[in-house]
């Protein structure tokens, strides 16, 4: 791959909080402790995890929605919380994201000229018939009719929303879009149309995504690289090849085999146990180690965390009992 | 068709049913003409879009349509020798929640927040099986302890807040199985829990079915969870059942164009398609539905034929069946 556009190092994200409105509680919650990735320029990376892994609090903090409470996050080589002014405008623009429910994504009081249109009044001061004929051509981008320019929201169906959503984040020529469950919401069949228009737009503009899904089977068709989190921590890091025929992290093989195959002939795997942990105080040692099919009582496990290694090449992962290939 | 003899094995059988929703300038057919049959200790899919009817179905199977607005127009719902329309509102409570039981999507919603689980699961019990005291307890234990909820005699005295979305799904089904119910609808039961989660609840129930020899009918869009638990499977697209079929045909030689289209717009694991087919344009408006197969404006084989006229039935062998012109005509 190219060149690195961002890199995430050693990310962490804690709130205060637990307890209920009585007590205001000092529990600290770890949603995200320590999480190292990158994403390329033209590359897919996707964050896969069960919900409370944190794989959102990432997204919100690169968006600059949350402060982070330790690590860094750099664009194109820069600490992004060094970004003032003129530069962290630049970001803003670069950076752009298209959200899980386009129901709630999208004002239903603006006409969608005006949802396209405002980060380039904002950014670029774009107006009259200029601003109108490069939202035309947005619209077109993603495979919507010009003249619904002004129509709103509610107008449109859920997968016509979301591409709406997605000429929002291409306005103004971003490098990365963050796409938080983009389909989720959204009909089988309109799956695949929005799918396929994300890997369009990615092949001719160029784009970096860093998607986060829940869904194995769209991050192996969409991505190049994998990231695995559980309760706030990173555990296991591939390429797609190598992560899905190569699987070392017995919590990636558990979601692996989890997937309910549409397949009638390949029976579903054994499903693990167990519920996952809560990120205020979470598991001591490895955090997977309560429902780990190979925990042993007598192995560090449960008392050491284990290092954030690299076994293979270009492949990592945090588990006791996987040796390095590597020497 | 009607008068047939049910055979000893057939636990549900359901016949021309329509269920019109009436609003103040339209009609909405919601279910329009679905017949199907569920045997006894049979896992059958009901497969579709919003909108296609799927979860309309279902509550029609309960009698449990929305009041006032919807409406079962037609139909016969045949359990066992008793058509279900036919009984009172009075003798339909000894079916619902007893011999027939439904899970919802949605364990937030479907548990009562204000009530501990022991007497919320107790509920079938006492209505029921007319069970009370130590009995009544002995078998809500009993219940919690077969969807593998650890410690059922500390949980039973909790709320439904005190609860995972995993456990409270296991709950929904121990208030749904407690009653040994001889149809279980589970509706999109594992749509709001994790995948490591809804595998568990996956197994849970194909093995209380194995144990039980209880009949289910899984409604979803997930044709994975399709392949994994049912026997059959029933494509409904726009009210109707457009294709029907054991799922081991249907997955390998889909009839249907969209049954077709849908195996095949879904990313699998393993496959790495290149691009996914795509079904062009929206599921269709109940509003207005188009005139013929109603799938006729996304289908990459639509024919003159198809804009004017439903598909007659046509018979695969058995109980399989397709409405599609290509298939009628092809023959």
């Amino acid at each position: 791959m190219a060149d690195q556009l961002l890199e995430v190092e050693g990310l962490a994200k804690h709130f205060r909080g637990g307890g209920n409105w009585l007590t205001s509680g000092g529990d600290v919650i770890r949603a995200v402790d320590g999480v190292s990735f990158s994403v390329e320029e033209g590359e897919t990376f996707a964050l896969v995890g069960e919900s409370g892994c944190g794989k959102t609090t990432v997204a919100k903090m690169i968006l600059l929605l949350e402060r982070p409470s330790g690590g860094t996050i750099s664009f194109q080589g820069t600490d992004v919380s060094r970004f003032r002014g003129s530069g962290l405008r630049e970001y803003k623009r670069l950076v752009q994201a298209v959200f899980q429910d386009p129901y709630s994504s999208l004002n239903p009081r603006m006409q969608v000229l005006d949802i396209i249109g405002e980060p380039l009044r904002v950014h670029q001061r774009m107006h009259g018939r200029n601003l109108r004929m490069r939202v035309g051509e947005l619209l077109e981008n993603v495979g919507l009719n010009p003249v619904t320019a002004s129509f709103f929201p509610h107008q449109f169906s859920g997968g016509q929303r979301q591409r709406i959503a997605i000429a929002r984040a291409l306005a103004l020529r971003p490098r990365l879009i963050v796409l938080d469950e983009p389909v989720s919401g959204l009909d089988v069949s309109i799956r695949a149309q929005i799918l396929n228009l994300l890997v369009d737009l990615q092949r001719d503009l160029g784009l970096s995504y860093l998607l986060i899904s829940h869904d194995l089977a769209i991050v192996e068709h969409m991505s190049h690289r994998v990231g695995v989190m559980y309760v706030g921590k990173m555990m296991e890091l591939a390429t797609r090849d190598e992560f899905y025929g190569n699987t070392l992290h017995p919590y990636s093989n558990a979601l692996l085999a989890s997937v309910p195959n549409p397949d009638p002939d390949i029976p579903m795997g054994e499903a693990i146990g167990g519920e996952v942990a809560s990120p205020i105080n979470p598991p001591t040692g490895c955090r997977f180690h309560t429902r780990c099919p190979i925990y042993m009582e007598t192995s560090m496990c449960r008392d050491v965390e284990p290092d954030w290694r690299e076994i293979l090449s270009e492949h990592l992962t945090a588990c006791h009992k996987v040796e390095p290939a590597l020497v | 068709m009607v008068n047939r003899t049910i055979e000893d094995d057939t636990l549900l059988r359901v016949e021309g049913l329509k269920t019109y929703f009436f609003q103040r300038n339209a009609v909405l057919k919601a279910v329009d003409g679905v017949s199907f049959t569920v045997a006894q200790g049979e896992a059958v899919g009901l497969v579709g879009e919003s909108g296609s009817g799927k979860t309309m179905t279902c509550l029609s199977l309960m009698r449990l349509v929305p009041q006032p607005g919807a409406r079962i127009v037609e139909g016969e719902i045949w359990f066992k020798n008793e058509n279900l329309l036919d009984l009172t509102e009075h003798e339909m409570r000894a079916y619902r929640g007893h011999r027939m039981a439904i899970i919802m999507q949605d364990p937030q919603t479907s548990l009562n927040p204000v009530y501990t689980v022991g007497e919320q699961v107790a509920e079938p019990v006492r209505l029921h099986l007319k069970e009370r005291g130590q009995q009544a307890m002995a078998r809500v234990l009993d219940s919690l302890r077969s969807v593998r909820i650890p410690r059922p005699e500390l949980r039973l005295g909790q709320y439904p807040h005190q609860f995972s979305g995993g456990m409270r799904q296991r709950v929904v089904a121990a208030m749904g199985l407690t009653t040994e119910p001889e149809l279980l609808i589970a509706d999109e039961p594992t749509t709001s829990l994790d995948v490591t989660i809804q595998a568990q609840f996956l197994r849970l129930i194909r093995e209380l079915q194995q144990e039980s020899g209880t009949s289910v009918i899984w409604v979803t869009h997930d044709l994975g969870i399709v392949a994994q638990m049912c026997d059959r499977v029933n494509v409904m697209y726009a009210g109707r059942i457009v294709e029907s079929g054991r799922v081991r045909q249907i997955y390998k030689e889909p009839q249907h164009p969209y049954t077709r289209a849908l195996l095949d717009s879904v990313p699998l694991m393993g496959a790495r398609r290149e691009k996914l087919y795509q079904i062009e344009g929206q599921p269709p408006d109940l509003r207005s539905i188009p005139e013929g197969c109603p799938f006729w404006p996304r289908c990459p084989d639509a024919m003159d034929k198809c804009k004017e006229q439903y598909p007659p039935r046509t018979s695969l062998g058995g109980e399989d069946f397709v409405h599609c012109w290509l298939t009628e005509e092809g023959r």
